[in-house]
């Protein structure tokens, strides 16, 4: 990794009565020290990547406390640690981004959740739900339904987050369940402020190392005959003590309001928007006090039916809010209710979307829904329906004024390795027509954008080489399946490579090798140049996949556009059955330009010589058609006014972020594009040699006729 | 309840990568720093990557300290109508805070950078993609309750700073956050990174917004200094022709005595008198003139080989070039050029005697769009300096090349069709003369363009000329036939919208 986590790292070393200020991630990392962790472990991924990170990189003070971090190499293998703690009395915390991490991990919780644990287990889920989601749109909420795991939903609060994390541990120790801590993204980076405790070591952990295993204890085990013991556990044992130490130690929350006819039952995570939007009605304040009771679930799941039948009792209706489908405690509050036979009308889903993030517009509508319907006692419904009214009159005419704006979507960035890859698969395609290209996770989907708009499936993480085994015998063209060696070490191997090896597959396989797992913040991963303590890890891409028994296999330079439609064109006319590898080979620029930069720096600091490169496009030669961006799509590639005054169409323009990665001038030449472009090289420091030269060419072009040098003014 | 309170709520918008995460860090801190309560959230995810990224803080203007035992519960997304500051990097998100209803008359005050950084749907059309930069300007002008707008990106520049603190600057001077000047300036110093340059952007930022510029129109033109070496056309041109035309008649006079010589200018204004007489027939006040005048200046000045050494071998642009890189007084730098001509580029240069058969020869073997030579050339080295030279000097042999010859007489058929067309009408005649806008480019952009040009000949403009298509409709599918051939590459648009027009037509002929 090469960013620093330096001042993270301090916050981590708080203690007693000093105040932790910081993102929720962060709080959350500082809580699992205070709660005496023995391990923690997670594969990265936004929103909890900083999880991961910054115990990375606080090595040293996790030495001090005994606690063991363990950089997995997916979520399941995050998961399977927690068997840690199914016999010993180990508190240990692994991170993964949800629905997807959480569906990889799904065997080892389940099989963790069965015969259930002694040491407190928690799992720490970055939600990624709604705007700014990279995954598809589901909840985690039925896996801790169907393993009998607690989900834990806390209001987005650092001070309530902290008291989830520690209390979560207590709750998976007395109801020996494994504990689901789910954040949305944007509680994830919320900032602000907690009274920070001392950090704990655990009762055992590598300062004070457990003497060996107990007793054979067939009870700990996944395995008939005692799984049917462990079903009936769940339910009748487990479940209970879960319900009662939520109820005794207040873990939900109620907050009062006069107009208490009427009631709204908020997951923990939404409180504050509910709060905001009653705030806008004039029914709360921004301190939290609101005129409408409020039953707050920082658990999730389980429903407590004592705490909502009281909560319940002599209310004429409540609201569920609930993001996200199906309506699990939509639900489960109907059957509670039900079976307490108490008459109060349930609304959620109907005054409020089935689908989609509660954001502030749907909270206001879906609540002067609600009150529009209910008419709650002592409230001027048709007041607050006038104020979303007034709310609401003003987007259609201001969208209007706006006009359809294109998407911004993030790209690849400046300087990319991998976009180049496309810019060949677009050239290539030109001449063998189009092939079905199946898809992965990390950077290199940002291809199905434009202009490349390039994919045809994308199945997970790692599983582009298996979404195309059934793809290429059903089709003429051998399909293409792109991969990153983050996917390659995820699941890529065993899942693609080895499947296709064995089913004696055809088709091609790109395989990215930028060095890192760039998508989720340039983690190592087994194939990286460097590691965790300094160290290469040692794996290579290459080896392994010829010890697998892979024949065809070429590395090209990402950069070599021409080379690498070569390559790919011969691919895919190869006569030759059997798996063609292409190993796409170009380090990471964001960590390239890290490092690069800060050398840089230091060797101009020293009066070493550094040549700086920037591409360049020759405005009168550019004929405005932007083909070159159509290949390229760089950030720094964009279009400017035309200077001319003749023509209307704008120009390219390379702009200053440009890197000199030399992509925009490998497009020009593989696709016969026009002249303009051209690459500076400034020296900074020359040497002797460098102004000798420089100073024999100047003159001589100067007789010629040109100009070298100064600046026109 | 409390019912005074409420918070100062700040949404940012921003691109990855301009530092929207330590700004927010800067507010937040300085915030912090006074006591008051604050909170942020952010969508980072991907944001490095220069997609669209917001942030959101909300602080609360009464320290904590005051509030006793309350700890207000701030809101982790903003809200319709209710956003005191929106403050945007660039003009199109600027846009996107409004179309989403955060920027309103009676509360918002917007910050906005009059910059643009165009999205990839703008930059990869094959003609102008760019958003209508004027209903933007509107957009921001009409929604707000108060607007500052400048160009943060040329004010960072120029203060050698990034965006994120000439933003933080112009927050400061804006009066309302509940934080002065002094404690923001503060929190970028507590923060100890790139200190002397962050505090440059934020002092620029804070004159900047205080002088509160008006937004710079988004495409001005500058003007390109030629030699009045033919000062007698100009006097002619100044004299004889309407006005409407002047500028782009002397303009295009300038630039094909640069291109070529002072008679290949004399051809320029030739081939428009005609031009000139149809104009005022039809009574277009010099529209059509103007129209036509300016696009066979660019056809006239089409780029061959030796046009591409010309500029490339231009004095002034090393100079240019040594500018842009930021060149101090001799220091040494290197410029490289990429070409790669094919079999046509060297043919473009030869007489036609000699290029037809090549051509025709390499055509039959399949070598026309497979045989390139690609080469990169210092034009900082002699040998490589020479070179271009020594190709712009062929200049003088030009008329005799082959590629002269195809282009003369392809301007010669789209002019017949203008003049015909302006016999007729003016509006069909212009949207005729646009049509040159499609022939442009090198290589296989060129013969693209070329054959689009054709197709629209032969299937839209000819029938108008030849009464089988009644002349409003023909306007319209030149002017949509136009459109399609810009909106993709394959040419799949064009031919969708010619086969609509000869289906609707062949059915209005049946009825």
């Amino acid at each position: 990794m090469e960013r620093s986590f330096a001042k993270e790292v301090e916050a981590l070393k708080l203690g007693d009565g000093e105040v932790f200020r910081g993102e929720g991630i962060l709080a959350v990392t500082k809580a699992l020290l205070q709660s005496g962790v023995s391990y923690v472990g997670g594969y990265q991924g936004a929103p909890v990547s900083h999880l991961i990170d910054v115990m990375v990189e606080a090595e040293d003070l996790l030495h001090k406390l005994g606690v063991h971090v363990e950089t997995c190499t997916n979520e399941a293998s995050a998961a399977a640690m927690l068997g840690a703690s199914i016999s010993y009395p180990l508190r240990g915390a692994v991170t993964w981004k949800s629905i997807v991490g959480t569906n990889v991990a799904a065997d080892a919780l389940s099989n963790l959740a069965s015969p259930g644990v002694l040491g407190g287990t928690m799992i720490i889920l970055g939600e990624d739900y709604g705007e700014g989601a990279s995954v598809i749109q589901e909840r985690s909420y039925a896996f801790a339904m169907k393993s009998s795991m607690w989900l834990l939903d806390p209001r987005p609060d650092l001070p309530t987050i902290v008291r989830c994390v520690e209390q979560g541990f207590e709750l998976s120790e007395t109801s020996h369940s494994p504990v689901m801590l789910d954040l949305r993204i944007r509680a994830c980076h919320v900032t602000g402020e907690f009274v920070a405790k001392n950090n704990r070591r655990g009762d055992y952990s590598g300062l004070n190392r457990l003497s060996g295993p107990p007793r054979f204890d067939y009870g700990r085990l996944s395995h008939p005959p005692v799984t049917f013991v462990q079903e009936r556990l769940k339910v009748e044992e487990r479940l209970p003590a879960a319900r009662r130490f939520i109820r005794e130690r207040k873990l939900n929350e109620i907050i009062p309001g006069e107009h208490d006819d009427v009631g709204i039952v908020v997951l923990g995570g939404l409180t504050n928007s509910v709060l905001r939007a009653l705030e806008r009605y004039g029914l709360a304040d921004c301190f939290g006090a609101s005129r409408i009771p409020l039953y707050v679930l920082n658990v999730a799941y389980p429903l407590v039916p004592e705490e909502l039948r009281e909560f319940c009792a002599g209310k004429r209706a409540v609201l569920v809010v609930e993001e996200g489908h199906p309506d699990y405690v939509e639900q489960a509050v109907n059957v509670e209710l039900r079976r307490a036979d108490l008459q109060t009308r349930v609304f959620g889903k109907g005054v409020l979307p089935q689908a989609g993030e509660y954001s502030s517009a749907v909270l206001l509508k879906g609540l002067a829904a609600f009150l529009a319907e209910v008419k709650p006692a002592g409230i001027d419904t048709e007041r607050v329906g006038a104020t979303a009214a007034r709310i609401f009159a003003h987007v259609p005419a201001a969208a209007a004024a706006v006009g359809t704006l294109p998407p911004r979507p993030p790209t690849f960035c400046t300087g990319c390795p991998e976009r180049p890859v496309f810019s060949a698969i677009k050239l290539a395609q030109r001449e063998v027509g189009p092939v079905h290209v199946s898809t992965d996770i990390g950077c290199h989907s940002f291809a199905t954008f434009a202009p490349f708009s390039l994919g045809n499936s994308i199945l997970g993480y790692g599983m582009s080489l298996a979404s195309a085994a059934a793809v290429g015998p059903n089709m003429a063209k051998r399909p293409v399946a792109i991969m990153g060696d983050g996917g390659f070490w995820h699941n890529g191997l065993i899942t693609g490579v080895a499947s296709n090896l064995f089913n004696k597959g055809d088709g091609i396989l790109i395989v990215m090798q930028n060095g890192y797992t760039s998508a989720t913040g340039l983690q190592f991963m087994p194939s990286s140049k460097a590691g965790r303590s300094g160290n290469a890890p040692g794996m290579d891409i290459e080896t392994t996949l010829r010890s697998l028994g892979v024949k065809w296999m070429r590395k090209v330079r990402t950069y070599s556009v021409a080379k690498m439609a070569a390559t790919l064109k011969s691919a895919l006319g190869s006569a030759e059955r059997g798996l063609k590898v292409i190993i796409a080979d170009g380090e990471c620029q964001l960590a390239r330009q890290r490092r690069v930069r800060a050398e840089d720096a230091a060797r101009l600091a020293k009066g070493q010589r550094v040549v700086r490169t920037k591409f360049g496009v020759d405005d009168e030669i550019c004929s405005g058609d932007h083909s070159c961006i159509r290949l390229s799509g760089c950030p720094s590639l964009t279009v400017k006014p035309n200077p001319d005054p003749l023509r209307t169409d704008p120009v390219a323009s390379v702009i200053d972020s440009c890197v000199g990665c030399g992509l925009c001038g490998e497009v020009a030449h593989a696709a016969v594009l026009c002249p303009s472009f051209y690459r500076a090289e400034l020296i900074r420091n020359p040497g002797l040699w460098d102004r000798m030269l420089f100073t024999v060419r100047r003159r001589m072009i100067g007789w010629l006729g040109g100009r070298v040098g100064e600046a026109a003014a | 309840m409390s019912e005074n309170v409420r918070p100062v709520t700040i949404l940012i918008a921003a691109l990855g990568g301009e530092g929207g995460g330590v700004l927010t860090n800067w507010i937040v801190d300085a915030a912090a720093r006074c006591g008051f309560p604050v909170q942020s959230t952010s969508i980072p995810g991907v944001a490095q990557r220069t997609g669209a990224t917001t942030y959101y803080i909300e602080i609360v203007p009464v320290p904590a300290a005051e509030l006793g035992a309350k700890r207000p519960v701030l809101a982790l997304t903003p809200g319709l109508g209710d956003i005191d500051i929106v403050i945007a990097s660039e003009f199109m998100e600027a846009g996107r805070a409004i179309a989403n209803g955060f920027v309103t008359p009676d509360r918002t005050l917007l910050i906005a950078s009059s910059s643009r950084f165009y999205v990839m749907d703008e930059k990869i059309a094959m003609g102008d993609g760019r958003y209508d930069h004027k209903r933007l300007a509107d957009a921001v002008a009409g929604n707000a309750r108060e607007t500052i707008v400048f160009d943060m990106s040329e004010t960072a520049r120029a203060g050698g700073a990034m965006v994120n603190a000439v933003m933080l600057g112009a927050l400061a001077s804006c009066g309302r956050l509940p934080m002065s000047p002094d404690q923001l300036a503060a929190a970028i110093r507590a923060d100890g990174k790139a200190v002397d340059a962050n505090l440059r952007g934020f002092e620029a930022g804070m004159k900047a917004a205080q002088a509160n510029r008006p937004s710079p129109a988004g495409d001005g033109k500058c003007g390109t200094a030629y030699r009045d070496r033919i000062a007698t056309m100009e006097a002619t041109i100044r004299a004889q022709m309407p006005a409407a035309a002047q500028d782009i008649l002397i303009e295009g006079v300038r630039r094909l005595d640069n291109y070529q010589d002072a008679a290949y200018a004399q051809l320029y204004l030739d081939r428009l008198a005609p031009v000139k007489k149809v104009d005022e027939q039809a009574g277009a006040g010099g529209r059509l003139l103007r129209e036509t005048a300016r696009h066979l200046a660019v056809r006239m000045s089409y780029e061959d080989v030796i046009r591409v050494a010309q500029a490339k071998a231009d004095p002034g642009r090393l100079a240019r070039i040594a500018g842009e890189l930021g060149a101090a007084a001799g220091q040494p730098f290197r410029v490289t050029e990429f070409l790669k001509p094919g079999i046509e580029e060297f043919c473009q240069i030869l007489p036609p005697r000699l290029a037809r058969p090549i051509l025709a020869f390499s055509e039959r073997r399949g070598w026309l769009d497979r045989a390139y030579f690609g080469m990169e050339i210092s034009t900082t080295s002699v040998t490589g300096y020479l070179r271009f030279r020594a190709l712009a000097g062929l200049r003088r042999y030009r008329r005799g090349t082959w590629r002269y010859q195809e282009e003369q007489a392809g301007i010669e058929d789209w002019l017949a069709l203008v003049i015909e067309a302006g016999g007729r009408s003016a509006d069909l005649a212009i949207e005729i003369a646009e049509c040159a806008r499609l022939v442009k480019g090198y290589g296989s952009t060129h013969r693209r363009g070329s054959a689009n040009f054709r197709q629209i000949e032969m299937r839209a403009i000819r029938p108008v000329l030849d009464g089988r298509l009644p002349f409003r409709q023909g306007i319209d599918a030149v002017a949509s036939a136009r459109t399609a051939a810009l909106v993709d590459p394959e040419g799949d648009a064009l031919q969708r919208c010619l086969d609509a027009l000869e289906h609707k037509s062949m059915r209005e002929a049946a009825e």
